[in-house]
């Protein structure tokens, strides 16, 4: 056996150096594509979603997001968890956010004519600290338009862009039930009323300091003032925040959420790493895209496997009488067979090595830095090393079969028949 | 050496049978350089497959170095042909991704020996038939008498103790087919080698010590003779 693989091995070496290099460059060039094919088209499928995913961290959760409980106005123990989580030394950041439904009035100056809605709709406001929030999130990199909203800043607002019927990507796509607020602009006047919870109502007028936009909808459907001016419209419970957006390290998010939920015993709150954060039907849809792309992989599997099928063959046919004189002089047909497989492992080795660093050389650094713009994402590439080492193992194995077969087809044809040619 | 028992070899079934070897019996000893001549279709070819066990007789038996062929299994086969005989084909059959001195070398190898005795070796055998300078190049850089000397130092570099031949001449000038007939008789004259070898070319035949004729698959005379100086 080790000598069948030592003479197999010799054969190979020396086939492939001398063979015609076209032919060579022409396979690996295949399995380069076919490589590609397993990894980066599921990649970008997957990533697509992933991107949003990425997003969601980057733009608005961090890597840990701690809300209300279902049932509960507010993060039961706030100032407690936030002394806690600026204490600990694996916390980077963190952004405690202040949010509360709100009605927001766009005309001011004139009241609507008979049958005529109001031009209001129903947002989100959210309190920040812009500073907090700009070490977690980079809050200022939303702002499209207008000056960014700064601490002390009174009576003004940021407006998410798709709030906005001017700016809003959805402004033409007459989706029912969907309010936009019409004429609004940067240095317009909104008016800002929500009902109190012991009665009565807050109301207050801002000015619109800037528009916000996002992929992520936690940005382009909210409104943004300071958490100070928040807080002071609020009537009670002026300390407890609605959620905490907390910057760690990604692989000690899941260690965190146990040590919070520790810390908070007693006490209810939403306590979640973004990846259990992320809505499910996302999650579905990654599946979904996965299966999608693997499926794609599977047919560029089954047509890089007859392409080496077909190589070998071809090629083992042409040598059919060499082959035959192999045999004749006494070179075990396992050591031919060997020289076959050594050669489409050879094209499956080229071609995988050249396909991991165009992957991860050029591909992934590319979509990293310039991601496809995906309307709810940002597609980037998702490759893994492991996942990579996955698909590689399979072409490997694939190829392997692939050369295996059709040498051994032509290398059991009767010696002396293949000698003259018969 | 070498025996042929009642050897029989038929292709087809039924009234398309055709006999090719028809119950040949001889006997050919050590260091003997025996040529096998006949017209076109007078079997001879085939018989030279039968008893270099690339074929097998339909009847009849093949007896090499005292070990009855027919019970021998396919791998049993193969390992003789590989460590007790020697091919020399009529198209050289050099293998074309391989040096002269590789493909000489390439049996040795396959008989566990390492990649160093293997050159060694095969170097001697080229040497001993005056291609040594020539190792390097490969089939396509070497003309045909040079290939076929090539082929004979393959044939002989694991030192068979029978070195079968068909037709080496055949595809050669005569000048070419000369050299190779003289490499043949140095071989045979020197080293004693034993050589069955195969021809239609009377001028050739008169190298070997004895001439086997075959007419219709069967032995019509078989003579010794003073060979060629």
């Amino acid at each position: 056996m080790l000598l069948s693989l030592r003479v197999g091995f010799f054969l190979a070496v020396r086939q492939l150096r001398r063979s015609g290099k076209g032919t060579t460059i022409l396979i690996t060039f295949i399995m380069i594509l076919t490589f590609l094919n397993l990894v980066v088209v599921s990649g970008l499928l997957v990533g697509l979603i992933s991107g949003s995913f990425k997003q969601f961290r980057e733009a608005y959760s961090g890597e840990v997001l701690i809300t209300s409980a279902d049932g509960r106005d507010y993060i039961e123990n706030s100032p407690a968890l936030i002394t806690f989580l600026e204490s600990h030394p694996k916390v980077k950041a963190i952004s405690p956010r202040y949010s509360v439904g709100v009605q927001m009035l766009g005309t001011l100056t004139d009241l609507p004519g008979k049958n005529e809605k109001p031009n209001r709709i129903g947002i989100t406001l959210t309190g920040i600290d812009p500073d907090r929030e700009e070490v977690v999130t980079g809050f200022s990199r939303f702002l499209k338009y207008g000056e960014p909203l700064e601490e002390g800043d009174e009576g003004q607002v940021l407006l998410g862009a798709n709030m906005i019927k001017r700016y809003s990507s959805f402004a033409d796509a007459n989706i029912p039930g969907l309010s936009l607020l019409e004429d609004v602009d940067i240095g317009n006047r909104v008016r800002v009323s929500f009902s109190r919870s012991g009665g009565g109502v807050v109301s207050k007028e801002f000015i619109i300091k800037g528009i916000v936009k996002s992929k992520v909808d936690e940005i382009s459907t909210r409104a943004f003032i300071t958490d100070r001016e928040l807080k002071q419209l609020l009537p009670v419970n002026k300390e407890q925040v609605q959620s905490i957006a907390i910057k760690t390290d990604y692989e000690y998010a899941s260690t965190l959420v146990a040590e919070t939920k520790e810390f908070m015993e007693g006490h209810a709150a939403r306590i979640q790493t973004t990846d259990e954060a992320i809505p499910s039907f996302l999650r579905d849809i990654e599946q979904t895209f996965s299966i999608l792309g693997n499926a794609l992989s599977s047919v560029a599997l089954i047509v890089a496997s007859i392409t080496v099928f077909i190589v070998i063959f071809i090629n083992a046919v042409t040598k059919r009488k060499f082959i035959g004189i192999m045999k004749g002089i006494g070179i075990s047909p396992r050591a031919i067979q060997f020289s076959y497989i050594f050669q489409a492992l050879f094209y499956g080795v080229v071609g995988s090595v050249i396909g991991v660093i165009l992957t991860f050389g050029m591909l992934k650094p590319y979509f990293d830095a310039h991601p496809i713009d995906f309307p709810f994402s940002d597609g980037i590439l998702v490759a893994t090393a492991e996942g990579a080492a996955i698909r590689i193992a399979i072409l490997l194995t694939v190829t392997l079969i692939a050369g295996y077969i059709p040498a051994k087809i032509i290398v059991r044809r009767n010696t002396l028949d293949s000698i003259l040619g018969r | 050496m070498i025996k042929a028992e009642k050897l029989i070899k038929s292709y087809g079934t039924g009234e398309l049978e055709l006999v090719v070897l028809k119950g040949l019996d001889f006997e050919i000893k050590t260091g003997e350089f025996a040529a096998i001549i006949g017209p076109s279709g007078s079997g001879k070819s085939t018989l030279l497959y039968q008893l270099s066990l690339l074929d097998e007789p339909t009847s009849g038996e093949v007896i090499l170095g005292g070990v009855r062929t027919g019970r021998l299994s396919m791998q049993e086969k193969t390992d003789i042909r590989l460590g007790k005989l020697g091919y020399v084909f009529q198209d050289y059959a050099l293998l074309p991704e391989l040096t002269a001195l590789e493909n000489v070398a390439l049996p040795i190898i396959m008989q566990g020996h390492t990649m160093q005795e293997s050159y060694a070796k095969a170097s001697l055998a080229l040497e001993r038939i005056g291609m040594v300078d020539k190792k390097h190049n490969l089939p396509s850089q070497l003309s045909g008498g040079q290939q076929q000397r090539v082929s004979i130092a393959r044939a002989i570099a694991h030192e068979p103790q029978i070195l079968f031949a068909d037709e080496p001449t055949a595809n050669l000038d005569s000048v070419n087919g000369m050299r190779v007939m003289e490499a043949f008789r140095d071989l045979h004259e020197k080293s004693d080698q034993t050589i069955i070898m195969v021809t239609h070319e009377p001028e050739y035949a008169a190298f070997a010590e004895r001439v086997i004729t075959l007419v219709d698959g069967v032995i019509v005379s078989d003579e010794r003779k003073s060979v060629v100086k």
